[in-house]
């Protein structure tokens, strides 16, 4: 439902979103069989396509050609995906939108190798673009997001790290890729650097807000509403902002402390779920993804009235208070 | 070039790709980055055989030896394990491979060559797949899998830099490789997808073993052939064959399992 309501929102991108699904299936198209199940049950479980849709409104401050921004927005759009299926084998996840994953499906070797197809295919798209820019930005980007994760891993089960670490993890993890998205968008309609440097930040607040929202999610949403079991992030021994902000109390911190890197019963996990949706940490960390918003808007505020700077209005105070 | 420079050749290359991919984290919890010798005489045998070699074609050829790598930590990845750090960094690593194989690419201006690795990437993932796939399929299409599986790549960098004269040596040698490994595998009942696949095709593991041993037997003679072919030079001939793909006679390997 609130995904509807996001897809409203670009209602007026509906024809050239319409040609990137149709793109983006295109894409995963394979010889073999199961890549081509496996691709096409990961594309048809949906998605935001956020990135897609920051690239061709970071196009209409240039030189708006969508058989041109389409050969950036759909690459964008499979790197994502090929994160996501690599990501579930990553964390052993079974469900991922409400359907089981590519891994629960097939299994992990299936996951990983459609996981690289769709990279292959992202970069063999994208490598018609030739400008050295938009490489230098994406292979920077993909090694960020790479390190982000390695980063991630490492810090699991810490509860002592600082704010620093999250943020710092956070970014490479979403927000490079959003601002990327946005970069790209601008660059290849050729906008001017000054322009592109507000999508850039702008695409980066946003993504910093975005995910932190996403954080704060996983523990107020119900299991149906997230189409995985709330907290989740706890279990896997993702130490989140709502986290971060709710072990200042020494009740709270003893209780995750007994509770982190242990197998939890459904209660004990629904317990940790109720203990931080009641705490302080929820307005706290919900504070924190404001002030992102609010830079993201500051950037919006830089660039040349428009349908487009209406629409990226409009997401950013979706995703501000967005409940799915 | 003597065997020993050859040697040093390789060993400096195995280095510097090693350092290309060098990530604190991996290097801890990982078992590294996966660079076989023989992958790299492959790549480097046009250099070995007196070819035009420049800094952008080396630089290419490190690039593939790190898509190999890339590709093979994948491989690694275990079904119905517990979560574990090793195989959460494992997937990882794959990934950042890949990242940085593009990257360097990118910094040589490369992007031609980009291209042509995501697409061998693209059959290689497809031939991947293919042993997970329920029909069943003749044993061609499964040598035909297993050739794509271990050559696409090198070939892919061969056929970018004109060097295909050296295609079918590299397809028989890496081959061979390959089923020696897969016979070291079934005599150790160490099960692969594509031992499974042969096994269920040959109906007993016995036979398995005699289509892998025929396999290296025609391979091997296939290799000399194309090393006469191409006129390679006498220390780099013997450096394959005594260093890369030594063989054992079938019959000395039947004699010796008894």
């Amino acid at each position: 439902m609130e995904k509807m309501k996001l897809k409203l929102l670009y209602s007026d991108l509906r024809p050239e979103l319409e040609m990137i699904e149709k793109e983006l299936e295109q894409a995963v198209d394979s010889q073999s069989l199961l890549l081509n199940d496996a691709s096409l049950h990961l594309l048809q479980a949906g998605g935001k396509r956020i990135r897609p849709v920051f690239v061709l409104l970071a196009g209409k401050f240039g030189d708006y050609n969508i058989d041109v921004m389409k050969r950036v927005a759909v690459p964008l759009e499979l790197i994502h995906m090929a994160s996501l299926v690599h990501d579930d084998v990553i964390d052993d996840s079974e469900i991922r939108r409400g359907r089981p994953t590519v891994k629960a499906q097939w299994n992990n070797s299936v996951a990983m190798y459609t996981g690289d197809f769709i990279l292959a295919r992202a970069l063999e798209q994208i490598t018609e673009i030739e400008s050295p820019r938009v490489h230098e930005i994406l292979s920077k980007t993909l090694i960020e997001v790479c390190r982000g994760e390695i980063i991630q891993i490492k810090d699991k089960y810490k509860l002592d790290q600082n704010l620093r670490d999250y943020f710092r993890r956070i970014k490479r993890k979403t927000a490079l890729l959003i601002s990327s998205s946005c970069e790209l968008g601008a660059l290849v309609s050729g906008t001017d650097e000054k322009t592109a440097a507000h999508l850039r930040r702008f695409g980066y607040f946003i993504g910093m807000s975005f995910q932190i929202i996403d954080d704060i999610l996983d523990f107020t949403s119900t299991d149906e509403e997230l189409g995985k079991p709330a907290g989740s992030d706890f279990i896997q021994g993702n130490i989140t902002l709502p986290i971060l902000c709710a072990r200042k109390d020494p009740e709270i911190y003893a209780m995750l402390k007994a509770n982190l890197n242990r197998k939890l019963s459904n209660e004990e996990r629904l317990m940790v779920v109720r203990t931080i949706r009641n705490s302080s940490a929820i307005d706290e960390a919900k504070v924190v993804s404001e002030r992102y918003l609010e830079k993201a808007l500051r950037e919006l505020s830089f660039l040349p009235k428009g349908q487009a700077v209406k629409t990226m209005r409009k997401i950013a105070f979706f995703i501000g208070k967005r409940n799915f | 070039m003597k065997g020993h420079q050859i040697q040093s050749k390789i060993i400096s290359m195995e280095i510097e790709v090693l350092n290309a991919v060098q990530q604190r984290t991996l290097a801890q919890f990982t078992e590294g980055p996966s660079v076989k010798e023989s992958r790299l005489f492959f790549l480097l045998l046009p250099f070995f055989d007196g070819k035009n070699w420049s800094v952008e074609i080396e630089s290419s050829a490190k690039t593939v030896s790190i898509v190999y790598a890339a590709l093979h930590a994948h491989d690694q990845i275990k079904e119905d394990i517990p979560i574990i750090k090793e195989q959460q960094l494992t997937v990882l690593a794959g990934d950042l491979y890949s990242g940085i194989y593009y990257q360097m690419l990118v910094n040589s201006k490369n992007i031609a060559m980009v291209q042509q690795l995501a697409s061998a990437i693209i059959q290689v993932s497809e031939k991947k797949t293919s042993f997970f796939e329920e029909a069943i399929r003749p044993l061609e299409a499964i040598e035909e899998a297993i050739t794509t599986i271990e050559t696409e790549l090198l070939l892919s960098f061969y056929r970018f830099y004109g060097f295909s004269e050296y295609t079918s040596l590299a397809e028989q040698a890496l081959l061979y490789l390959r089923y020696a490994d897969e016979l070291k595998n079934l005599q150790s009942k160490n099960y692969t997808h594509f031992l499974h696949e042969l096994n269920s095709n040959l109906v007993h593991e016995i036979y398995t073993e005699h289509w892998l041993l025929e396999k290296m037997d025609s391979l091997h003679g296939r290799i000399l052939a194309s090393i006469a072919e191409l006129s390679l030079d006498y220390e780099l001939a013997q450096f394959l064959l005594q260093q890369i793909t030594p063989h054992q006679h079938r019959a000395e390997q039947l004699t010796r399992e008894g």
